[in-house]
């Protein structure tokens, strides 16, 4: 009953999960994409925090800094949360529910980064959090402007060759996204690997590199 | 698309650009929170001018997202600055000790009269003022008792809805009450959040 139209660059359809108006599929682009994101969830849930050692230079000696399970339940708490968000970004059939599965990546990337107490990684937190709040603007806009031109938010429809969606809509997606997965940048700016709790630091980067890879297909498709 | 939509969102547009520039040159970090809280609102306005059911269905997620993010900035932001501190000494005002029963009374009052969602709203406000006013303490299990039976009732009503339809007004008027019962106990709850040991 469903068939991607042949210009969808993610390939055929294997999957097609139909809930009401709420039709998922799955490509073998994103079925790999899923997959990546179902492995990285389970090695969060698994995983055991890191024990960090700090090397002092010039001499000998090391730091170990102790790690309790339970001062990172939040943040393996709010990694899951963005593994099950980044699941359902791949999967999901429409781009509403693509920009709010995003949208929560970037919020539980927050909650992840903000889960320590150290100044300077507070810092980035806060930087990042002002960057992807204002970049709910153009990812909800694009939203709204390629509902407004082709009446349809639905990529079953949108991939259809007779339907047009303008460039700026895919721009302010592309854009939206850009912002939301901007996490990393900060990463690096905040120094935060160097935090204890790697697993949990990981979902960041693995989230932001997969609604970039989903975000790339969707607009070339459209 | 009717022209009044698309002046509208020409303005949205422009309040959008003004919005963003104001963010580039502003450097104190409260009133960046509070600028892009203002684009995020100016988004919602652009969805909103589209006016289709799908756009208003994209206008309630796109608040929650917002709002959400919103907090956790905020939270990030007290935590950095350190703004965890407990006040010493509250202002006293006067008419803060002696207005409160009357306003909250007659509030209350009316909002039992209104009945429903909009009676819950306007009599939650008289609780809230009182709240505020008079502090609180231990009212809180008082508050959670009510809205607990309010919602039982509020299912008992449906369950009149579907079972009894005969009785269909008997219902309204049961879910009305219970409804504003609910309203006004979780508004009243804003009334509370003025710090203290119990919150």
């Amino acid at each position: 009953m469903f068939e991607l139209p042949g210009a969808a660059i993610g390939g055929r359809e294997i999957l097609v999960l139909e809930f009401g108006d709420i039709v998922d599929y799955f490509t073998p682009y994103t079925a790999c994409l899923f997959a990546f994101a179902l492995v990285f969830t389970l090695l969060v849930i698994l995983a055991r925090p890191e024990r960090q050692v700090d090397i002092a230079f010039g001499g000998d000696a090391y730091y170990t800094k102790e790690v309790q399970e339970k001062e990172f339940r939040f943040q393996r708490f709010m990694a899951i949360a963005c593994g099950f968000a980044t699941m359902g970004a791949m999967a999901s059939g429409d781009v509403f529910n693509f920009t709010l599965f995003t949208s929560m990546i970037g919020i539980t990337n927050i909650g992840i980064v903000a889960a320590y107490r150290i100044r300077h990684v507070l810092d980035a937190a806060f930087q990042y959090g002002i960057v992807a709040m204002v970049a709910t603007v153009p990812l909800f806009g694009g939203a709204a402007i390629t509902l407004a031109t082709t009446g349809t938010l639905s990529l079953w429809e949108l991939y259809r060759s007779a339907v047009e969606v303008p460039l700026i809509a895919r721009a302010f997606l592309v854009l939206g996204v850009m912002g939301e997965g901007m996490a990393p940048f900060y990463i690096a700016k905040a120094e935060i690997t160097r935090a204890p709790g790697a697993p949990f630091i990981l979902m960041i980067h693995v989230s932001s590199l997969l609604i970039f890879l989903r975000v790339v297909e969707i607009v070339v498709s459209m | 698309m009717a022209a009044e939509y698309s002046l509208g969102l020409l303005v949205a547009f422009l309040g959008i650009v003004a919005g963003f520039s104001a963010l580039v040159r502003e450097r104190d970090d409260l009133h960046r929170i509070l600028l892009t809280d203002l684009a995020e609102i100016l988004a919602l306005a652009v969805i909103a001018l589209i006016a289709t059911d799908l756009a208003e269905a994209l206008i309630l997620p796109g608040l929650v997202v917002g709002i959400s993010e919103l907090m956790a900035v905020s939270e990030v932001y007290i935590l950095r600055e350190g703004l965890t501190r407990q006040p010493e000494q509250r202002v006293r005002i006067e008419v803060m000790e002696s207005a409160p029963p009357i306003i909250a009374v007659i509030l209350v009052g009316y909002g039992i009269v209104l009945s429903g969602f909009s009676g819950g709203a306007v009599a939650a406000l008289g609780v809230i003022f009182y709240f505020l006013c008079r502090g609180h303490r231990e009212r809180f299990h008082a508050i959670e008792v009510a809205s607990g039976y309010a919602w039982a009732i509020w299912i008992l009503a449906f369950f009149v809805f579907m079972l009894l339809p005969a009785y269909w007004f008997f219902a309204v008027m049961i879910a009305g009450g219970a409804i504003l019962l609910k309203v006004m106990a979780k508004m009243a709850l804003v009334g509370t959040m003025r710090g203290g040991s119990n919150v």
